[in-house]
């Protein structure tokens, strides 16, 4: 793997925990139903592959940031992993929020400065 | 998580992955995609499962312990796939490390293992030397009377013992007596080793005088052959040289004590658990009060913590030289203290290092012949490793892959290696009987996990050249390059040329010392010994018994009732023998053949009185008329003694070496000497018969056996038949004069000669052996460099060839591939062999270190050998078809 690569990954999983534990905030979902989701509200803009989300799912299960069971689906007749967020899970959702608008801000300072004069 | 609930984990991540899959195929179905399409659609929308599936792995923290089983698996499937490598790497590891093991475990057992003693170390053994009969006896036994007198004085020693190694005549039962070999000694003995008896107690102080001397220990092995391990043993009899003994103690099983001799000179053979039986020493009061005779003892002694030998030597040495001072002894006195070890297995240190230094020289080459190899297929494998790499291997991995590989074959080869250390153990036992010690070798498991660390550490070294390779690997090099042209490259042909001029180094040294090792030998056993061993047969008589004086020297020696019952016992065998079918010839003598000096005596002139000291030492040998002719010694003057001279007067024969010391320049025939104070007119002399020692023509004077009957006689007879039919005759006819003489040996001259030589022959053989191995291997690797370039180069050779090269040029080519390897190699080997032989110099017999004969013939015999290595290669050079050569690329 070329060091360029590397950075763009390790930047893509920061983010990519809190954007799937915000998701599971709406309730339990399973691992295609939360890439659909990330997919369709950032309306197409990250382009990922979905598989690349289970490597996720699997930190954050083994971090109890969720939890993780078989369960029957309720539109039809078969069983998906449904993950849920945990009260631990739901603690670090409000960490790496934080995290991310003060980085979001510190940004948008160095990109705009003008705006933030006015 | 725990890695068994690794395998539902990975079903789990299966199912939801494939579930997912499912998922998305049937959405793009929805949005109208054909079938076919969407599967391919919802995979590529999923990204590379099997990544994902690594990735997932990866967050379960298992990785590494997954990746090492992957090597492992790999690496078993590398080994299969090439048979025919594995199969040689595990055999030469096995041979290797096994022959290597199993030498190491010899000298493990005989030169390191500490002796069965409390702190072994501190003991030491001191003897005595007369400055005047250095040149003729360096060492001599110690004299009882200077060991009281240094045991009260010194302060650098604890306590010392002192012993002999007489033979004991026991009888248990009513069966014919046998003799049991063991020591008589002080009664401090068992304190100054710091060894307790099993059962029962140590002798007392005062047990070792004379009268009170009734008690004897017994040995482990004593204990179960004398009475097959009794144990109400305590107390029992037994009668030794016909006297009641009773047993107080047996010594613990691992209690050994390595056979001594008391003469420095005499040959000790065979191993530790020879003796049964350990009685009171009580000497004499000859031996009490002697101060410059009798040095007829060894003396073992117990240093004080902290004191180093050389400050004993010099304490002890400066003690006897002040009384012999004050004592006003005509001869000068000395004290030379030496280690216990030293004087044990002084003599198998340097012969048991140099096996140890040629098979591990052994097993260096056949490394070396495993790196070449290795060195090939991972050149062959350049390709595959690119591959990986391209593939995302990391360097560690990669090394990782081939170092598991060297493991498998290791381990493999370590475990067949324990099992042939089992087998080769067993063979060189057999073979190195003659060495100390040697029953005390076996397999221990430290020295089995050592033939198994062995075989790991050399085949992790032999891989590590490999591994780095694969370190190195450059993808996009290694997969544009066609492998061979890769191969071709030069510092994979400089590495396996080094390693080619490093085996024919090994083996050139290993050559030469085996070689000089062989002269040696030959030389040993193709003199002219002045005697004929064939069709003697010798069987011994222990009359030491009450009846015949029991063992104890008389006053007045020949004259007393135990000598007249040992001449009249003497005389009546020799009848019998002689009347025997088939015997030619029969005599007696004192001393059986070839075990080295014994009796040595003083050839003091009545005419020319010398000072003591410079008297010419000589062995004595009291024999009967027809011995000389018995044993084919030439008679060179004079005659031999006949029946006649008994009543008439007293004769001696002189051996040339003892005449000429003797009498220098006079003819010594009717001169005479004093012995035993009686005068003793020259009557002969005899050739300088090689009888005591194959090594040494010792002077040698034979007196008639009437005048003093050994005390343990030697029967000699010359006849065609076999020792099997002609001893059991021999026996009858002892037996027949007095059925309670005991027969402590029977064998034959040729056998006493084989023995005699045993360990020259033994290192000979075993050298041999170990040269030929390197022989071989060092062809063999010739042979694969050269084989193994020639292969490479078929498409040069084919383009040469086409281009009207002649075929004589291109058989020169691939012989320089050779040639530069093996001359180098040949020099450093000469210069190993330098060293070498000046370090085994001393086991050389009239063979100079620098032997033409050895040198010129080993490397002839290499030169050929590599010779005959490259023929196959070069012919298949020669004999390249350039259409063929140039079409297959």
């Amino acid at each position: 793997m070329t060091k360029e690569t590397q950075n763009r990954a390790s930047v893509l999983q920061g983010t990519l925990d809190m954007l799937i534990l915000r998701t599971l905030l709406y309730g339990a979902a399973h691992g295609h139903q939360i890439g659909k989701h990330i997919q369709r509200t950032t309306n197409e803009f990250l382009q990922m592959q979905h598989g690349s989300l289970y490597p996720a799912l699997h930190r954050l299960e083994k971090r109890d940031w969720v939890s993780a069971k078989w369960e029957t689906a309720p539109d039809r007749n078969r069983e998906f992993k449904y993950y849920r967020l945990t009260d631990k899970g739901k603690k670090q959702l409000v960490v790496e929020e934080s995290q991310w608008k003060q980085m979001a801000e510190a940004v948008a300072r160095v990109m705009w400065p003008a705006a933030e004069e006015r | 998580m725990k890695w068994w609930q690794l395998k539902k984990r990975d079903a789990d991540l299966e199912r939801e992955i494939r579930s997912d899959l499912e998922l998305e195929e049937e959405e793009q179905r929805e949005n109208g995609v054909p079938p076919e399409e969407a599967r391919y659609a919802a995979r590529r929308a999923f990204g590379n499962s099997t990544l994902i599936k690594e990735q997932t792995h990866e967050t379960w923290g298992l990785a590494p312990i997954e990746r090492f089983w992957q090597d492992v698996r790999y690496a078993f499937r590398q080994v299969r796939k090439s048979p025919g490598f594995t199969c040689t790497a595990i055999l030469t590891l096995a041979l290797g490390v096994g022959s290597v093991t199993a030498v190491f475990s010899v000298v493990y057992a005989v030169l390191l293992s500490p002796y069965p003693f409390h702190d072994p170390g501190q003991i030491v053994i001191w003897r005595e030397s007369i400055r005047e009969i250095e040149n003729v006896a360096p060492l001599l036994p110690d004299n009882y009377r200077h060991y009281l007198n240094l045991k009260a004085q010194a302060h650098s020693i604890q306590d010392a013992a002192i012993l002999q190694n007489p033979a004991f005549t026991v009888s248990t039962g009513d069966d014919h007596p046998h003799v049991v070999e063991g020591l008589a000694v002080s009664s401090n003995f068992f304190s100054v080793l710091g060894v307790a008896p099993l059962l029962g107690r140590s002798f007392l102080p005062g047990e070792d005088e004379e009268g009170k001397d009734r008690e004897v220990i017994l040995t482990w092995s004593g204990w179960q052959g004398l009475f097959h391990g009794d144990p109400s043993i305590l107390d029992r009899t037994l009668r030794i040289n016909g006297e009641q003994r009773t047993v107080i103690g047996v010594l613990p099983k691992a209690f050994r004590f390595p056979v001594m001799s008391v003469m420095p000179s005499e040959a000790t053979r065979g191993s530790t658990d020879r003796y049964e039986i350990f009685a009171p020493l009580v000497p004499s009061s000859l031996e009490r009060t002697a101060n410059d005779a009798e040095f007829n003892f060894l003396v073992v002694a117990r240093l004080k913590d902290g004191v180093s030998i050389r400050a004993a030597q010099s304490e002890l040495d400066g003690i006897e030289k002040a009384t012999a001072q004050a004592d006003r002894l005509s001869i000068h006195l000395g004290v030379i203290v030496e280690p216990f070890s030293e004087e044990i297995t002084g003599d198998a240190r340097k012969p048991l290092w140099l096996l140890l230094a040629a098979i591990a020289g052994v097993l260096l080459m056949a490394c070396v012949n495993l790196a070449t190899l290795q060195v090939v297929r991972g050149v062959a494998r350049d390709h595959d490793t690119a591959l990986r790499s391209a593939l995302g291997a990391g360097a560690a991995r990669l090394v990782q892959g081939v170092l598991i590989e060297n493991l498998l074959i290791g381990l493999a080869g370590g475990l067949a290696g324990v099992a042939f250390a089992f087998v080769g153990e067993r063979i060189f036992v057999r073979i190195a009987a003659v060495l100390p010690r040697l029953n005390e070798v076996h397999l221990s498991t430290p020295m089995l996990a050592f033939a198994l660390g062995l075989s790991l550490i050399t085949s992790l070294g032999f891989g590590i050249l490999p591994a780095l390779r694969a370190m190195h690997a450059v993808p996009l090099k290694a997969l544009q390059d066609s492998s061979a042209r890769l191969s071709g490259n030069k510092q994979a042909n400089r590495s396996r040329r080094v390693l080619v001029a490093a085996e024919v180094a090994c083996s050139v040294t290993l050559l030469i010392v085996t070689g000089l090792m062989i002269r040696s030998f030959s030389h040993l056993l193709t003199q002219d010994r002045q005697f004929t061993a064939k069709n003697v047969v010798l069987t011994k008589a222990d009359l030491t018994g009450v009846r015949y004086g029991g063992g104890q020297y008389p006053a007045n020696p020949g004259a007393d009732q135990g000598s007249l019952e040992r001449d009249a016992m003497i005389d009546r065998t020799l009848d019998r023998l002689r009347s025997l079918p088939g015997i030619d010839q029969a005599a007696v003598t004192s001393v059986i053949p070839l075990t080295g000096d014994m009796n040595v005596d003083g050839l003091r002139r009545p005419d020319h009185p010398v000072p003591e000291g410079q008297v010419p030492m000589a062995n004595r040998r009291l024999i009967s008329p027809g011995y000389f002719s018995s044993l084919g010694i030439p008679l060179l003057k004079g005659r031999d003694f006949s029946p006649a001279d008994r009543e008439k007067f007293r004769a001696v024969i002189l051996s040339e070496k003892a005449a000429k010391a003797v009498f220098p320049g006079e003819n010594p025939i009717g001169h005479t000497i004093l012995h035993w104070g009686h005068i003793y007119t020259v009557i002969g002399i005899t050739a300088d018969a090689r009888i005591n020692d194959l090594k040494r023509d010792t002077p040698l004077f034979y007196l008639p056996y009437w005048d003093f009957p050994p005390f343990t006689p030697v029967f000699i007879v010359r006849s065609s038949q076999a020792v099997q039919t002609l001893g059991p005759e021999m026996h009858k006819v002892i037996w027949g004069v007095d059925p309670d003489i005991s027969i402590p040996t029977m064998t034959s001259l040729d056998d006493q000669v084989d023995e005699s030589v045993a360990r020259e022959r033994f290192q000979s053989v075993i050298l041999s052996s170990f040269g030929v191995a390197a022989l071989l291997l060092a062809v063999l690797g010739i042979y694969g460099v050269l084989a193994y370039s020639v292969s490479l180069r078929t498409q040069e050779f084919g383009i040469r060839i086409a281009l009207g090269s002649d075929r004589l040029g291109l058989a020169r080519r691939v012989l320089m591939d050779a040639f530069y390897p093996l001359i180098c190699g040949i020099l450093l080997g000469l210069l190993g062999a330098a060293a070498a032989s000046r370090w085994v110099g001393s086991l050389l017999y009239q063979t100079p270190a620098v032997d033409p004969w050895a040198i010129g013939l080993s490397l002839g015999v290499l030169l050929v050998a590599a010779l005959l290595a490259a023929l196959l290669p070069v012919r298949r050079a020669v004999s390249v078809d350039p259409v063929q050569a140039l079409r297959s690329e």
